[in-house]
């Protein structure tokens, strides 16, 4: 074009077109993305070592005091699995990941609805509420076993409940972790749900409004499930996080008193690393790990209906 | 009620008088821990059992936390911890960062066979217990020297930061039209060039996002350094608890302000990348 | 500079076919439009062209080198996006100047460059813009920078996919004046994507028409307008789309089904159609003239009379809808002799604008019947003027 000319007229600034461009065959280009994966492969692999390590180490009878371990087949599974301990750790596992989860999905989902009210209240209390979840699990507990402290912690003064009343009792242990942990965790929910809110399109609430809907025939019929996704993901998350919990615990009761508390991830720690038994933590874990993988899979499976059921709610 | 749908428009209702009641309460409780945190890491160690709100503060207790001290409890070398966790955290970050983004950059862009087996592999180490690495780690880092060092704690948190950094920067690729770079390419600059050139500074607030929230995990992981390091490479997190004592006395100030120190780095870093928290909370599912 | 060659190109991406099997060839510095509806598959064919998708069968050359497995950077040939692919983070300026900068177009001096993008820039109407970023511009501003990129720089082949979609009415047609000067006085070949056939008329050299990834019809804009090769084609051309009538063949005439035998046209010769065989009469609204109640049809002319049955004003125009017996005829006529609704008129077509198409059940796309016609006319001129007299 005319544009082009001067250029045309002095063709050595010609470029690619003199000589034979290179070829790449079809199959290299292919290997592209395999290339540029590598390196994250290679981590994988790495991290998989000692994971299928793990998964070997339940089937030998290595601990600190044998060091020369041998095959023992399921032995580790029938013992761990006659034993009412790892039962009890089931029992406090599953206590506290559905009420843990159950509660802060409730929590945070009304926190979110409260907070959409209102966007410039919603922003500034937004940054309030994400501090907990920033603080690292472990710090929070650390905190928060300070004011359980029956004699000085600072709870019972407040709430007028002497000096007698012990948080971390046998009987009230687990609940009172749950409680930090719905404090860390029911604003992950709650941050989550009212993104989803937020994204939310405005006719199909000014219609069925002008249609003369009540708010709860709205909230069940048409925010519900547009929102499944978000509170799915959210769910998903804690009830994954809920099923290996062992910071808090750890910190705030190591499993007691007694065995009160003793999460699973927490009697994995007590037998591989305070008594030193690798195969009996590790047949822990890879019990554990079975129960995770076969909730997260069941969930990601409903998260994928949800999604595109709300595409079609949206659509 | 049906204000809780429709922002702006506020009526003062019983109900919406009672839904704010609802949220004050929440604050105070969501805020009262914090505050009892810095309340008691500013008191004396006279009045450090004391639950009253009054006393006359002190900024003594950091110094004391910062500077080594050996009495019966803390044996604790906290300013070490504190260098060490950035050490870890940072190099577990850079890393990731270096490995992680050209696997979501191929994975955001292109479907090839395994990608998906890639990406959930990935998210899978996020939900996978630790201990279940963590104890063969522990035998394979006696062995080996890794224990309580730098390099073992940067390797083994990439069990956390690896999985953030991918799937956030895979969602932010994919949100980035392929016909930039296409358009870079007919211009005469070769893919490589093109990357640079064009896709890289377009995600640049989802890597800086992606790395302020892989360093806050990193440095708020507690069982990897507990189990794998010992004096050397020990983290804040660690150090914080050893505060709490085992039986002797304890300080609840110091513990208060340990805490105090090991909190604020994320909580800072939490408050600049705020807006993509939510994003990368949920590894890119949720686009806020 | 170069020619263009392809041959028996397959694109699919993963089961879905973008363009299958296709074939075209385009001459040096010709300007060739490839024209079809949405996903017919005329970016996939620019992308193939480009380098920018695998394609799975067929070759692309260009000079007639073969280009298979060469990197898009290597093989010269410059694209405006659709979508412009401006980049976000670069002013106009450095985006016009991108191309410039890489080594691959040439080197230029800084001095160079910025002669190129002013004489771009200007001829674009853009060049006040240089300073301000893509996301502070119009649509039709970033359509035009997105032109300009290609413009600015030599290369083989441009490929331009819909560079004028965005710009308003007035703006597009300036453009396109402008884009035809610049066609017809430059010697870059050119692929020219667009979905607007009157763009098609007005540009190409040749146009090659694509439906649902395959290829139905090359040729120059007169050949593709006079002999559409089937109903696709014919349809795909002029606004109101052309009238398509069952006919069934009598006694040496096709005589138009529910016409009450008003729609009688002679067989064309050339054709051999048994009698009793179904066709299908294509005659496009503007080919179909008002005549006054005593006008005399001319020799090779169809006459028929029918009611208007509803009328539309199109601004200088009207559009009319003629019922002859059960048949509805769509035609365009000039407002100042315009019919009332219910008024009885005269119609002449010129046999020569009947086009026959073979039968098939309505929405279905038949061939057409047979070569062409005698022609006398140029008819370059008509979809844009019409015919009303």
């Amino acid at each position: 074009m005319t544009t082009t000319a001067p250029s045309r007229q002095a063709p050595p600034a010609g470029p690619a077109q003199h000589g034979t461009p290179p070829v790449v065959p079809r199959w290299r280009r292919r290997l592209r993305p395999y290339l540029l994966s590598v390196p994250a492969v290679a981590i994988i692999i790495g991290i998989l070592y000692p994971f299928f390590l793990g998964v070997y180490y339940a089937f030998l009878n290595y601990s600190a005091v044998n060091p020369n371990p041998v095959l023992v087949g399921f032995d580790n599974f029938r013992s761990v699995l006659s034993d009412p301990e790892f039962w009890t750790s089931v029992r406090v596992t599953a206590t506290y990941a559905f009420v843990a989860t159950g509660l802060e999905t409730v929590l945070g989902i009304g926190i979110a609805l409260l907070l959409n009210r209102s966007s410039i209240v919603g922003r500034i209390f937004e940054k309030v509420l994400i501090l907990p979840l920033m603080i690292a699990p472990v710090i929070a507990a650390v905190i928060w076993k300070l004011m359980f402290n029956p004699q000085f912690g600072v709870l019972n003064h407040v709430l007028g409940l002497g000096s007698t009343f012990d948080w971390l009792s046998r009987d009230r242990a687990l609940w009172s972790t749950i409680l930090v942990d719905l404090w860390i965790y029911t604003p992950f929910v709650a941050i989550l749900v009212l993104a989803g809110l937020r994204s939310l399109p405005k006719e199909p609430f000014e219609a069925s409004e002008v249609d003369g809907a009540g708010w709860f025939y709205m909230f069940r019929r048409l925010m519900l499930p547009m929102m499944w996704p978000y509170i799915l993901v959210a769910v998903i998350f804690r009830l994954m996080d809920c099923l290996k919990i062992f910071d808090i615990v750890y910190v705030l009761t190591a499993g007691g008193p007694g065995d009160a508390t003793r999460t699973l991830q927490v009697g994995a720690f007590e037998d591989s690393i305070t008594n030193l038994n690798y195969s009996r933590g590790s047949t822990y874990m890879f019990l554990l790990w079975i129960l995770v993988f076969a909730v997260a899979r069941y969930l990601v499976s409903v998260l994928g209906k949800a999604q595109r059921r709300a595409a079609g709610a949206e659509g | 009620m049906a204000t809780e749908i429709k922002p702006g428009r506020k009526r003062l209702t019983l109900g919406s008088v009672g839904a704010d009641l609802l949220l004050v309460f929440w604050f105070v409780f969501s805020l009262f821990p914090i505050a009892w945190m810095v309340l008691l890491a500013l008191k004396t160690d006279t009045e450090q059992t004391t639950t009253y709100f009054a006393f006359s503060p002190t900024f003594d207790n950091f110094g004391t936390v910062m500077s080594q001290r050996g009495t019966d409890l803390t044996s604790v070398d906290f300013a070490g911890a504190l260098v060490s966790s950035v050490l870890n955290c940072g190099g577990a970050v850079l890393v990731s960062l270096l490995i992680g983004i050209p696997a979501a950059y191929a994975a955001g862009r292109w479907k090839y066979r395994g990608s998906e087996d890639l990406m959930f592999q990935m998210l899978s180490f996020r939900f996978a217990p630790e201990l279940m690495v963590v104890v063969p780690l522990f035998v394979i880092y006696n062995q080996t020297g890794l224990f309580d060092t730098t390099y073992g704690m940067i390797w083994v948190l990439q069990l956390v930061t690896m999985p953030l950094v991918v799937w956030i920067l895979r969602s932010y690729f994919q949100d980035l039209s392929a016909e930039l770079e296409q358009a870079a390419l007919l211009d005469g600059y070769t893919r490589r060039r093109a990357f640079v050139m064009v896709a890289l500074p377009l995600v640049r607030p989802g890597i800086a996002a992606a790395a302020l929230l892989a360093f806050i995990f990193a440095w708020n992981n507690y069982v990897f350094p507990l189990i794998l390091t010992d004096s050397n490479a020990t983290t804040v997190t660690v150090a914080v608890t050893k505060f709490l004592g085992g039986g002797g006395q304890a300080y609840y100030n110091l513990t208060a302000a340990a805490a105090l120190i090991g909190a604020l780095p994320p909580l800072l870093l939490a408050l600049t990348i705020q807006r993509y928290l939510v994003r990368g909370l949920s590894f890119g599912a949720v686009k806020a | 500079m170069a020619t263009l060659e392809i041959t028996g190109v397959t694109t699919r991406y993963g089961k879905v076919v973008g363009v299958e099997d296709l074939d075209l060839s385009v001459g040096d510095g010709e300007f060739f439009v490839v024209l079809g509806p949405s996903g017919a598959g005329k970016t996939t064919t620019l992308k193939s062209v480009a380098g920018l998708v695998d394609i799975d069968a067929g070759r692309v050359a260009i000079a007639g080198r073969d280009l298979t497995g060469v990197e898009p950077y290597h093989r010269n040939v410059a694209m405006a996006f659709e979508s412009y692919a401006l980049y976000p983070q670069k002013t106009v300026f450095e985006n016009l100047a991108s191309p410039l900068r890489s080594g691959r177009t040439g080197s230029y001096s800084k001095a160079d460059q910025e002669r190129r993008i002013e004489l771009v820039t200007t001829t674009l109407g853009i060049n006040h813009l240089l300073q301000r970023f893509p996301r502070e511009l119009s649509n039709g501003q970033r359509q035009r920078v997105a032109l300009g990129r290609v413009l600015v720089r030599p290369a083989d082949v441009y490929l331009l996919d819909e560079p004028l979609s965005h710009l308003d009415a007035k703006l597009r047609a300036a453009m396109r004046a402008e884009l035809k000067q610049l066609g017809e006085e430059s010697n870059t070949t050119a692929l020219y994507v667009t979905h607007d056939y009157q763009e098609a008329l007005d540009l190409g050299e040749r146009i090659a028409v694509l439906r649902h990834g395959r290829l139905v019809q090359v040729g120059t804009p007169e050949q593709i307008w006079r002999e559409p090769a089937d109903t696709f084609v014919a349809k795909a051309l002029g606004q109101p789309e052309i009238n398509l009538l069952d006919a069934v063949v009598d006694d040496g005439s096709l005589v138009g089904a529910g016409a009450g035998g008003a729609v009688a046209v002679p067989v064309p010769a050339g054709l051999d159609l048994a009698a009793g065989e179904r066709v299908r009469l294509g005659i496009r609204p503007r080919d179909i003239d008002r005549a006054g109640p005593d006008d005399r049809p001319a020799p090779g002319h169809l006459a028929v009379r029918g009611r208007v049955h509803l009328a539309e004003r199109l601004g200088r125009l009207v559009e009319l809808a003629v019922h002859v017996g059960d048949t509805e005829l769509i035609m365009v006529a000039s407002s100042d002799h315009a019919a009332e609704e219910g008024d009885l008129v005269d119609l002449h077509v010129d046999l020569a604008d009947v086009h026959v198409f073979a039968a098939g059940a309505p929405g279905e796309d038949t061939p057409r019947l047979g070569g062409g016609v005698p022609r006398q006319r140029r008819p370059a001129e008509e979809p844009a003027t019409g015919r009303a007299r």
